[in-house]
């Protein structure tokens, strides 16, 4: 990979397992437009998913962007035992992981919450809203309530629930992302699952 | 089934993992009872909500910005090259070993040969004694490295005669000596060298010559050793007057 100098498209829809394959290949064989496919593919779920584990924005940049910089890196020793896809999703896991161990050792565990989003950010959400904007102000209300409660959860637990419930991987998949056998998954998810529920419930007590 | 066991498989129930019989008893549990029927619901509230929160995306393209990264990382020379981190440097450092290797070995091989000449060059000797000499130079005007007379040094003067030299000189007939001597700075003779005449003959006169006493010559007042030609003869010669 001698130089990333081309046009940057847009972002793409993820390709089917075959053509997943031929872009890793031409990846490995250092074509830069292929690598800049794979990150328009894939920048949004990387994005997304270091938001929520992290619930900062401007380290969800950061972490997004040293995410694909470890890709461009290590690509070439990427085997394809598992898909880019879950293999990507590990990526983003670790680094945020070691961006919160980052964070206790500065005595900065303190995120800023994603529910303080103005409403010129909430333009910013992938998915764009036809609801009036007294509907935008209680979904965004309802969502920073929610990233709170998620927030509460340990970063394990986030990342199983997010894997899950948002991502919708497989129990294999999310077994293979987080590197632990897949009865750990399941225990995992069921106990973050109900950490959740508490943490919603306990949020609804002190807003009530 | 009790409402313990039912709660430990919300999860697995909610994901359709439970054998057909397992599922069969969750679910009659969860008609029959509230509290059950009740978390249930919250739990399925809870992940609801959060399968609804919305997909956010980044205000600035990221792909920019690893494009942006790389091609600074990758556009060589300048601060990136100086602050680049470790495991970037190693495949400029090697190389440039190369040529370091290069000039050092050019830089030993010069000192290394300049060595083998420095060890060609003549030993040192000093002349009036004979010996090798293997240390740092005497001070000028001492035995070791005697002046020469000059317009600044005098000759030394012959302090006392020797009645044997007249006689001896009278014996020698034509033949004569020409001798270097050294005079220490304490007035004694400390070289004689004979430069041209037979040694066994002129034996008896050196032997006498090194016996001489002299006033030792001076500079600045202070007594100084000088080496000086003579020429022993038994002919007189005049110089010629005008």
């Amino acid at each position: 990979m001698a130089s990333v100098d081309v046009a940057l498209p847009a972002s793409e829809s993820v390709p089917a397992p075959a053509a997943e394959r031929g872009l890793v290949e031409e990846c490995r064989r250092g074509d830069p437009n292929a690598f800049s496919r794979l990150v328009a593919i894939h920048e949004g779920l990387v994005y997304n998913l270091a938001a929520r584990l992290l619930g900062d924005r401007e380290e969800a940049k950061d972490v997004s962007q040293d995410v694909f910089l470890q890709i461009y890196r290590m690509l070439p020793r990427f085997e394809g035992r598992s898909s880019l896809k879950t293999w990507i999703y590990r990526i983003v896991v670790n680094q945020c992981r070691n961006r919160q161990r980052w964070w206790r050792r500065r005595q900065r565990d303190k995120a800023l919450p994603l529910e303080e989003m103005t409403a010129n950010e909430s333009a910013r959400l992938a998915t764009p809203s036809r609801e009036c904007p007294e509907e935008q102000v209680a979904r965004r209300e309802e969502s920073g309530r929610v990233q709170k409660a998620l927030l509460k959860l340990s970063l394990d637990h986030r990342a199983v629930l997010l894997l899950r419930e948002v991502e919708e991987l497989s129990g294999a998949e999310i077994a293979e992302a987080l590197g632990v056998a897949e009865g750990t998954v399941k225990s995992r998810l069921a106990r973050a699952r109900e950490a959740l529920r508490l943490a919603l419930l306990a949020s609804e007590g002190n807003a009530s | 089934m009790r409402c313990r066991t039912v709660r430990s498989h919300l999860s697995a129930y909610r994901d359709g993992e439970l054998p057909a019989e397992t599922t069969r008893e969750v679910s009659l549990h969860i008609g029959s009872c509230d509290d059950c029927g009740r978390r249930l619901r919250e739990y399925e509230a809870a992940l609801g909500e959060l399968q609804a929160l919305p997909r956010l995306a980044c205000e600035e393209s990221i792909a920019a910005r690893i494009h942006t990264h790389l091609e600074v990382e990758m556009r060589g020379p300048g601060l990136t090259l100086l602050f680049r981190p470790a495991w970037s440097a190693r495949p400029l450092f090697l190389p440039s070993l190369i040529p370091a290797v290069m000039v050092l070995l050019v830089v030993l091989g010069t000192v290394f040969s300049l060595e083998r000449e420095a060890d060609r060059l003549p030993p040192v000797y000093v002349r009036n004694t004979g010996q090798q000499w293997n240390g740092p130079v005497p001070a000028s005007g001492t035995e070791g490295n005697p002046l020469f007379p000059s317009a600044t040094v005098s000759l030394p003067r012959t302090r006392q005669g020797d009645p044997l030299l007249p006689q001896l000189l009278a014996g020698m007939g034509q033949r004569s000596f020409f001798v270097e001597m050294v005079v220490g700075r304490d007035g004694r003779v400390s070289a004689v060298t004979l430069i041209d005449g037979d040694s066994f003959e002129a034996a008896p006169i050196l032997d006498l010559l090194r016996h001489q006493r002299f006033e030792p010559s001076r500079v600045q007042g202070r007594p100084v050793a000088v080496s000086f030609y003579r020429l022993i003869s038994g002919t007189v010669v005049r110089a010629p007057t005008t």
